[in-house]
């Protein structure tokens, strides 16, 4: 694993743009950023990123199992108890799963280690998916690195496949939505709902704001058309607490991710795993808060709101002193404690941290998204890489 | 190779979300809809000559408002297999789609029919197993009430292409028919608002 300076492209936001990028600039601050590349051997890309987050993968599979049918787990990651069987069921009727992204710290060196694992609702898709694969293209085509270099990014055949799967009969009708006001999520999804259509599905999209109830129970977008299934770039913990969140149960809507993911985007995971599999080579040592065997974690910890998205909140501690927080409104449900990773890569005074993408539960692709702070947040540069051949 | 053998970006899925799409007011007003002259008379909420007069108004309009095609093709993409029938207007040959229902305004003594031709391929794709579209595709349609609770539903477009669906319940009268109106809209976003902060990672 290397950082590679590489020259960007003259006309890179023209090129970026073309495929209809849309948020390469973040308030003016560079998001994608193409004056370095990050090169991997194809043997760090499967011994170190496939393979464990498809082991990753299957122990979620197995704590899922376990914790459905345990309270004090529950409670623990704040579901909220009127909820329960909603989750519960959604898990036994096998509502599939389309995608989700593991935080991975890795430096080249050792095992990759588990940060978090955001399996509700991940962004930086598009971007992994399309924008760093026609880099690829056009940086060998321009001799910038070399021919026959090859990417770990199949993201866009297996949406497009796993869409077609994710309910039969198909193709079916899909309703995408997502938050106004974002051109993040709104990319996000437009692309999702790109890979939708060709995977020859309805698709439609409304903002999550114009949602409404029919009077027979269902979920209806702005034209008033019934919702019968629906992918949403919006998180489960917010759904459930807010005010349709009593109407899901009776809403007749496969949703997309699915309820159970709810277990699984949630930072207490962090701790759960590590009950099930302590000493796990891809997972650090984690506890909840409170649990007195926080005392047995070393000294550089990350102290983690259950609920966060994009860094937001979450602390670097060194015994008491507090190296690098990131502000936000999460927390109130309460936090997770964990080793400090030791192996986040840094070079020329930034930190990288991989995304490792799953489509149906498969891993397909990684994004490198680096930061000049040991924690990512939503400031973060998104970096290409490639596979030397 | 680790990645996509190709990447295509349908451009115009992505554009029909910007066109397609567009917030639409609330249907808070109670419509009711009925298949026919003969479902009209049975459900007994208006007379027999106010059931002849709904009926005459949605024809009259289906004929000015729907869209016509030059070919049954043409119109069997939009509306589905059946879904059209010939008309002469203005002395030209049309494929226009056919009358499936016509709606009125519940309580609007007065108001103007409105005609509901078969729901577009959009909302019903072929081979749709959706409960609505099963009952909008088979040939029709006597008011067969059952007991209790919504005994089906049906798919309509307007003749503005909107989508209808209207769910028929077994009312005292076996067979009275309301639209599934919307209860209320906006229950999700609000943590998003709150927040002002991003709703993703």
């Amino acid at each position: 694993m290397r950082r590679v300076a590489i020259a960007p492209r003259p006309d890179w936001t023209e090129q970026v743009e073309r495929l209809g990028f849309a948020f390469h600039t973040i308030d003016g601050e560079t998001y994608w950023d193409e004056t370095a590349a990050y090169a991997f051997t194809l043997e760090e890309i499967e011994r170190d990123i496939e393979t464990p987050t498809e082991a990753i993968e299957q122990l979620c599979f197995a704590f899922i199992e376990t914790a459905l049918d345990h309270e004090e787990t529950l409670t623990k990651l704040a579901i909220p108890a009127a909820h329960w069987d909603y989750i519960r069921e959604s898990w036994r009727r096998g509502e599939r799963n389309l995608y989700g992204r593991l935080d991975l710290a890795y430096d080249g060196r050792g095992p990759a280690k588990l940060l978090e694992y955001n399996a509700d609702t991940p962004t930086a898709l598009f971007e992994s998916s399309v924008v760093q694969w026609d880099w690829l293209e056009q940086a060998m085509a321009r001799g910038a690195i070399p021919r026959g270099s090859d990417q770990f990014n199949s993201l866009h055949e297996r949406l497009i496949a796993a869409f077609g799967g994710l309910r039969t009969p198909s193709p079916y009708r899909l309703h995408l939505t997502c938050v106004q006001g974002s051109a993040e999520d709104k990319g996000t999804v437009d692309y999702l709902m790109d890979c939708a259509v060709q995977a020859g599905l309805d698709a439609r999209f409304t903002y999550i704001e114009e949602i409404g109830l029919l009077s027979d129970g269902r979920f209806c977008d702005g034209a008033n058309q019934p919702i019968e299934t629906l992918f949403k770039l919006y998180p489960w913990e917010w759904m459930f607490r807010e005010s349709y969140g009593e109407a899901l149960a009776g809403s007749r809507c496969q949703f997309v991710e699915p309820p159970w993911k709810a277990l699984l985007s949630n930072k207490g995971l962090l701790a759960c795993l590590w009950e099930m599999e302590p000493g796990h080579p891809n997972l650090l040592p984690a506890f909840f808060e409170g649990d007195p065997r926080c005392a047995t974690l070393s000294p550089r910890r990350v102290r983690k709101p259950l609920y966060s998205r994009e860094g937001a909140n979450v602390t670097l501690m060194e015994r008491d002193r507090i190296v690098d927080s990131d502000d936000g409104p999460y927390g109130a449900e309460g936090h997770v404690l964990q080793d400090a990773a030791l192996n986040l890569f840094s070079a020329d005074g930034n930190y990288a941290v991989l995304g490792s993408w799953l489509v149906a539960s498969q891993p397909c692709g990684l994004c490198v998204r680096e930061d000049a702070s040991p924690i990512t947040r939503n400031t973060s540069r998104f970096l290409p890489h490639y596979i030397e051949p | 190779m680790k990645r996509s053998s190709q990447i295509g970006l349908a451009a115009a899925g992505v554009v029909l979300v910007a066109t397609v799409w567009s917030m639409t007011g609330e249907e808070t007003q109670e419509n009711v809809v009925y298949g026919s002259v003969s479902e009209c008379l049975a459900a007994a909420q208006l007379s027999a000559d106010q059931c002849e007069t709904a009926f005459a108004q949605a024809t009259a309009a289906r004929l000015k408002d729907a869209p016509k095609f030059r070919s049954q093709v043409e119109c069997e993409v939009q509306y589905g297999a059946n879904g059209c029938n010939t008309a002469n207007v203005g002395g030209a040959q049309y494929f226009i789609p056919a009358l499936a229902g016509f709606m009125l305004a519940r309580g609007l003594a007065g108001a103007q029919a409105q005609p509901l031709l078969p729901p577009t391929t959009a909302t019903c794709p072929p081979g749709s197993r959706q409960p609505e579209c099963q009952q909008a595709r088979s040939s029709s349609s006597g008011s067969s009430g059952g007991s209790g609770g919504y005994v089906r539903s049906r798919a309509y477009s307007t003749t503005s292409g909107r989508g209808v669906t209207a769910a028929f319940a077994a009312g005292a009268r076996g067979g009275s028919v309301a639209t599934t109106s919307l209860s209320s809209r906006g229950g999700f976003g609000s943590t998003a608002r709150s927040y002002s902060s991003h709703s993703s990672s």
